[in-house]
């Protein structure tokens, strides 16, 4: 497989502020990469710069072989958009919008293809003012398409969208999945990233946190699963850390044990229970979300960028 | 498809929009007659032209066609391209592989087409209710000076939408200016009953010449009104405008670095 885009050592500032701080990265032919981050990781700003609509302050950046500062015609016949903001002409309907789009590139789709691909067969000829903003959105993802681009950069594409229009929108990425096409996706749901992502790039305040696929960053970023309960009166903490170790946590009346053998963990403490006849409140063990992982991820600073301005 | 007719394409698609667009008809169109009505209404019989007595009914026919060309060549191409910018529609015109002249072209054009017609319009008016005779010397100077008028005001256009920040901003500005240098240039009151000082300042500005040349197409015998001073005004300031346009032109609305 050829890398599609390539990113080394990507730097970026506005004003005194540096927002990227020296990234590296590849998409693979074919591949959806999820990039992810929360509001003002730099997102945005890198897709831009990937996009041609940013100069870069350091660093390499190919896509598709050209370097995007340096846009050609030919190249921006090849790549596809969908910006996260464009809200189009209420007066025109999806199939005048769609084609009028269709006539700036060289090679596109068939228009009718296109609106079936992405699910308006029936709205083709209703102006894009009766829209819902699911439609809106898959209206853009359609102009994104219709120049049959070989990489397509989708900018958020279900922020702001219901939970139901969210889900028609990932099985018409899954759709372009099976097309083969390679995508730049950016989101801040890491459901979404999940969901729909070969790969997933954590990106927080302009640097990688982490990346792999979603069961790489599971095992990787080593969360625990976590077991929980709470507490009856005369509890002694000391006595189950005699038997499971100094890893038993106690907070207020809810103890907590971190670990990665929960089964074995598990045996232990009700086997400790029944004889020590302790009753074991609201008893859970929780395998945290990658969500969770993402949120404890973006919550922490890290060491690298402690220090430099931030706005 | 060549850029060319990839140029009259878009057009043809503006237009369409145009056509679907209420609020644009009314006030560009239906305003414009309105005003002309309404003004021969108030002031009717004879008014003053250069020192002459002159029918009021040419008169503002065509001081009104003078109107139109601010009103459509100005605030409201002022207003699309804001409006496109900060919708986010210039920014994804760009990334696409269509040339950027091709949009501003389409833009023109459709403006082009829109001040011809609604011209067209008044003159009609004015021949049927107003008995404008439309001679050759009229129809020279008509046709010299809302070419020349649509040059100067799309390029203030452009150059102006550079300095507005939000379509907001512009939607005030265009429509504002236009009918403070209608005041100005004797285009809503004749200039005899105007201070000196303030024909003064309307000279300064491209409408004044635009009317005044107008006027003089439509109430002089045998002249075309064409001449130097007003042709030369309204080159100048559509030169200025492009050179201001050319390098405050902005396709996106909001700064780099908010995201």
């Amino acid at each position: 497989m050829a890398a599609v885009v390539e990113v080394e050592q990507l730097r970026k500032s506005y004003g005194q502020v540096e927002r990227l701080h020296g990234i590296s990265f590849e998409v693979q032919a074919g591949e959806i990469l999820g990039f992810l981050g929360v509001n003002g990781a730099g997102k945005t700003t890198t897709i831009e710069i990937l996009e041609g609509y940013r100069p870069r302050d350091g660093g390499r950046v190919s896509v598709l072989g050209t370097d995007p500062a340096k846009a050609t015609r030919e190249w921006r016949n090849r790549i596809g958009l969908v910006l996260q903001e464009c809200e189009l002409d209420p007066v025109y309907t999806v199939r005048e919008t769609l084609t009028m789009f269709a006539r700036y590139f060289e090679r596109p789709t068939d228009v009718a293809a296109t609106i079936g691909a992405v699910g308006l067969h029936e709205k083709g000829d209703e102006r894009i003012g009766r829209l819902s903003g699911g439609q809106k959105r898959r209206l853009d993802v359609a102009l994104g398409l219709v120049g049959d681009p070989e990489v397509l950069f989708l900018d958020e594409p279900t922020t702001g969208l219901d939970p139901v229009a969210r889900r028609e929108m990932w099985s018409m990425i899954e759709g372009l999945r099976s097309a083969g096409k390679t995508i730049f996706l950016t989101t801040h749901y890491m459901d979404e990233a999940e969901h729909l992502a070969d790969r997933i790039i954590i990106l927080r305040a302009g640097l990688i946190a982490a990346q792999g696929t979603a069961e790489e960053l599971n095992a990787t970023l080593g969360y625990h699963t976590e077991i929980t309960f709470e507490s009856s009166p005369g509890f002694d903490v000391a006595r189950l850390r005699g038997v499971l170790g100094s890893d038993v946590q106690l907070e207020g009346s809810v103890v907590r044990l971190k670990t990665n053998r929960v089964q074995d963990d598990l045996t232990v403490l009700l086997e400790w229970a029944k004889v020590e006849r302790v009753e074991l409140g609201k008893l859970q063990a929780i395998r945290p979300s990658l969500d969770d992982v993402f949120v404890k991820l973006a919550e922490e600073t890290p060491a690298s960028v402690q220090g430099s301005p931030r706005e | 498809m060549s850029d060319a007719r990839l140029a009259v394409a878009q057009t043809r698609f503006a237009l369409r929009g145009y056509a679907r667009d209420t609020s644009a008809l009314v006030f560009t169109a239906l305003f414009p007659v309105i005003l002309l009505l309404l003004f021969n209404a108030i002031f009717k019989g004879n008014t003053k032209f250069d020192g002459r007595d002159v029918p009021s009914g040419a008169y503002y026919t065509a001081s009104i066609i003078s109107y139109v060309i601010t009103l459509v060549s100005f605030a409201s191409l002022l207003n699309r391209i804001t409006t496109a910018r900060e919708r986010g529609l210039l920014k994804r015109f760009r990334g696409t592989p269509m040339p950027s002249w091709v949009y501003l072209v389409s833009e023109i054009g459709r403006t082009v087409v829109v001040v011809y017609a609604t011209v067209a319009l008044i003159v009609a008016v004015g021949a049927i209710f107003y008995h404008v005779h439309l001679s050759g010397h009229l129809l020279e100077g008509l046709v010299v000076y809302v070419a020349l008028g649509v040059c100067c005001f799309c390029s203030l256009a452009l150059a102006l939408s550079g300095v507005c920040k939000t379509a907001d901003s512009a939607s005030a500005i265009g429509p504002l200016a236009a009918t403070i240098l209608s005041f100005l240039s004797g285009v809503f009151i004749p200039t005899f009953l105007m201070p000196t000082w303030l024909i003064d300042i309307g000279k300064v500005f491209p409408l004044e010449h635009a009317a005044q040349g107008l006027q003089s197409a439509f109430l002089i015998d045998g002249s075309t009104g064409i001449n130097a001073i007003n042709t030369g005004v309204l080159l100048a300031w559509a030169v200025v405008a492009l050179v201001v346009a050319s390098r405050n032109f902005r396709w996106e609305a909001r700064g780099p670095g908010v995201n």
